[in-house]
């Protein structure tokens, strides 16, 4: 095969998981299977995650806001996601991964990046170990995955996308051209909407007639993004499989009915979110380092904080203050405002959390122990934070 | 001033006061040496403003008078010289010259008048220890100090006189060392004092195990250590000092006498396959074994186990196996007592049948 000299040939793959929240929900319910079905926020503001195939036949996709989707397919199957199921399938999803290479790059529950280059005396050539992948994946799980296969990242992940579901494509410098020339311009990695209209403005529409184009012109067009939308569409890619963990972040987070506009309610959702996310950490025997707030404004305008703890936290009321203090920052800069969503995430986790000498006995850590335990024994509703309480969820 | 003198003879000071002189300054004249010569005696000084070392060399033939020069350039020179050369070295103006054999070196030199001193208050208390018994206490507690800790008194030793008795206590909070040597004279008030970590590594360092005396002395704000031709002198640290009796656990559930060797080479495996991040060992205990197993987000697993006299409860702890491996190394001997009170309680290591030297390590929660 020809490659250039400097770079080795590597073999990536790309591994989708097809409708996975839908999929997981059609396998745990079979009387699902075949009817279209669609995993979401199911009140009035909510947002599709998923859609089965048989939802997408009405024009129904993800991202989409759930009020559209029943006005295109009103008579779709409308669930609320289960987020710890699909956690779970997904765990062995990846521990399937991990039986073929270490280097396992997770892009989110349901794909992930495959670096099989060093695996091949192991495990055969890159399509034995796609097709052997989609196999266990339908064994050990009951759902399908698409594969893409290519000696890089960029055609890996366009290769899975190309006979989705259970698709299994492989692009070679053989048929890379033939695969590529007439694929729209938008499949090439960071070219966004607006940047695509200027190229349709241009007369460039596909991959092939980018490629087409001289150099000169594609930079009056993208700028310096020209040269990177060039080797895209070369097919190079050199970006490496960076293993990661399989849970990058854990997160919750809430579209409210109205947006809300009193910086008092922000913190009580803020206060219910940080003690989800925390019990969640406790459960998971992790603690985290860094906090992070999600802010949506009426607007749709969407804003995100971060920070860095000195040492890693389980407890509620530490993340608790760490987003406070970041939305306070954020109100600060920006004034008062409509939230249409506000969530907390944690990241940087490490795994067991040490005990300090000199904590003081009674303190937070020992009342979310015994929260836990309560909510463990009677259910998540059994106790709640005293701000908390006479304030019903005002979620969807 | 001029300096006449082998080369072999300087440099056994000039490494140690190489090793007080921080590389990176903000003030110039810190990373200088300051040397003085009266009456053939030679004294070289070196400081950070926090230690003072003092180095003193007799029978040094040449001029009387004083100067400053790098201290790291100084050292470097005599170390790159032949090791039965001689040297002479002038210092005039603002220059000095080395000359030995067929090199010259010119260095700037700063005035000696400018070199800060430690000024050390009047001596409360003052005791002598053999070397070699100070050098061990600081072995034993030294590598359980907190380091660049918000709680600026965590960086230190705690050193608690009380009788014919040193203790010394080190934690970052997470572990705690506590170990003690006896004095030649009982001090009449109790004294405690915070000395620095970078006091203790390098008093670590110049002590050599031997039954040569140290003349310790310490005042509200200082501490000084007088042994061979050295003079160490430290600042103390300003802060009250966590009550480290109080977090001994009073009762325990579960005391274990195991093989020292087994145990840290238990351990050892199961380490192999943690990272800096996750250090974290579960230790179970069950009837007659005790299983060490550590996992990491590569979801790779050790597991190695030994057998144990246990019949007791089955029990379930975390560690960070680095914690426990310190303390282990650092007992030594044939066997280490390991005892419990729970899972949430710290544990307690120390060798069997004795009480002056002991570790606690805090769980991880699992």
């Amino acid at each position: 095969m020809a490659s250039s000299p400097a770079v080795p040939e590597r073999s990536i793959l790309h591994v989708d998981m097809d409708a996975f929240f839908a999929s997981v929900e059609e396998r745990d319910n079979p009387e699902l299977r075949g009817l279209p079905v669609i995993v979401g926020g199911i009140g009035r503001r909510g947002v599709v995650s998923a859609a089965s195939y048989a939802a997408r036949r009405f024009g129904v996709h993800s991202a989409m806001p759930t009020a559209r989707a029943r006005r295109l397919c009103p008579d779709g199957v409308y669930l609320a996601p289960r987020m710890q199921r699909y956690q779970e399938i997904s765990r062995q999803v990846f521990s399937i991964f991990h039986d073929f290479t270490p280097l396992v790059e997770g892009l989110s529950i349901d794909e992930a990046f495959l670096d099989v280059s060093g695996c091949h005396q192991l495990h055969g050539d890159i399509e034995t170990i796609g097709r052997a992948i989609k196999k266990e994946v339908r064994a050990r799980t009951g759902l399908t995955a698409s594969v893409g296969m290519a000696y890089n990242k960029f055609l890996a992940k366009l290769a899975s996308d190309l006979e989705k579901p259970d698709g299994l494509v492989r692009i070679t410098p053989a048929n890379l051209r033939a695969t590529l020339d007439p694929l729209p311009v938008t499949r090439l990695w960071g070219l966004g909407k607006r940047s695509a209209e200027r190229a349709h403005q241009a007369g460039i529409h596909t991959i092939g007639e980018l490629l087409a184009t001289p150099v000169g012109a594609l930079e009056a067009l993208f700028g310096r993004q020209a040269e990177h939308y060039r080797c895209l569409a070369e097919g190079r890619d050199q970006r490496a499989v960076v293993p990661s963990r399989e849970e990058k972040s854990i997160g919750s987070e809430q579209t409210f009915a109205h947006d809300l506009r009193r910086p008092q309610e922000w913190e009580r959702v803020l206060l219910a979110h940080a003690d989800k996310v925390a019990g969640r950490l406790r459960a998971a025997s992790l603690s985290a380092r860094t906090v992070q707030v999600k802010i949506r404004t009426g607007d749709f305008s969407t804003y995100t904080r971060r920070h860095s703890l000195a040492v890693a936290t389980c407890e509620t009321a530490a993340i608790y203050q760490q987003a406070c203090e970041l939305l306070r920052a954020w109100h600060r800069e920006h004034g008062d405002a409509g939230l249409r969503l506000l969530g907390v995430s944690v990241a940087g986790f490490e795994a067991l959390e040490q005990g300090d000498l000199f904590a003081v006995p009674g303190g937070e850590r020992e009342l979310d122990a015994v929260v836990d335990r309560i909510r463990e024994q009677f259910g998540a509703g059994a106790i709640r934070r005293g701000r908390l309480l006479g304030h019903r969820d005002r979620s969807d | 001033m001029k300096i006449i003198s082998s080369r072999d003879v300087l440099l056994k000071p000039l490494s140690f006061i190489g090793s007080v002189v921080e590389r990176r300054q903000t003030l110039p004249i810190l990373s200088n040496v300051h040397l003085r010569l009266e009456a053939k005696r030679l004294s070289l000084t070196g400081t950070d403003l926090e230690v003072e070392l003092i180095a003193g060399v007799d029978g040094v033939e040449g001029g009387d008078g004083e100067c400053t020069v790098a201290a790291r350039k100084l050292l470097d020179i005599c170390r790159a010289l032949p090791e039965d050369a001689q040297l002479e070295f002038s210092a005039d103006g603002d220059k000095a010259l080395i000359r030995s054999g067929r090199s010259r070196f010119t260095l700037q030199t700063l005035p000696a008048g400018d070199f800060p001193r430690l000024e050390a208050d009047d001596w409360a208390f003052e005791a002598t220890v053999s070397q070699g018994e100070l050098k061990g206490l600081f072995d034993r507690i030294g590598f359980a100090m907190a380091q660049q800790d918000v709680r600026y008194y965590l960086n230190g030793t705690l050193i608690d006189i009380r009788g014919a008795t040193m203790v010394a206590v080190a934690t970052d909070g997470h572990r705690l060392a506590r170990s003690e040597i006896k004095l030649d004279s009982a001090a009449a008030e109790r004294h405690s004092a915070i000395v620095p970590r970078k006091a203790v590594q390098e008093l670590g360092r110049l002590l050599e195990y031997s039954d040569e005396p140290v003349k310790l002395q310490m005042s509200q704000n200082h501490v000084r250590a007088e042994f061979g031709n050295l003079v160490f002198t430290s600042k103390l640290i300003d802060g009250r000092y966590p009550d480290y009796e109080k977090v001994v656990p009073s009762a325990v559930n579960v005391r274990l006498a195991l093989e020292h060797d087994r145990f840290r080479d238990t351990l050892h495996r199961a380490s192999i396959l943690t990272n800096e991040k996750f250090r974290g060992v579960r230790i179970t205990l069950s009837e007659g074994l005790l299983k060490a197993v550590t996992t990491n987000p590569d979801q790779e697993e050790a597991v190695d186990e030994m057998p144990i006299a246990y019949d007791g409860e089955e029990m379930e702890v975390g560690f960070n196996v680095g914690y426990l491996l310190d303390a282990i190394h650092a007992l030594g001997g044939d066997e280490v007592e390991f005892a419990l009170k729970d899972a949430n309680s710290s544990c307690i290591l120390r060798t069997p049948g004795t009480e002056a030297t002991f570790y606690l390590v805090m769980p991880m929660r699992l």
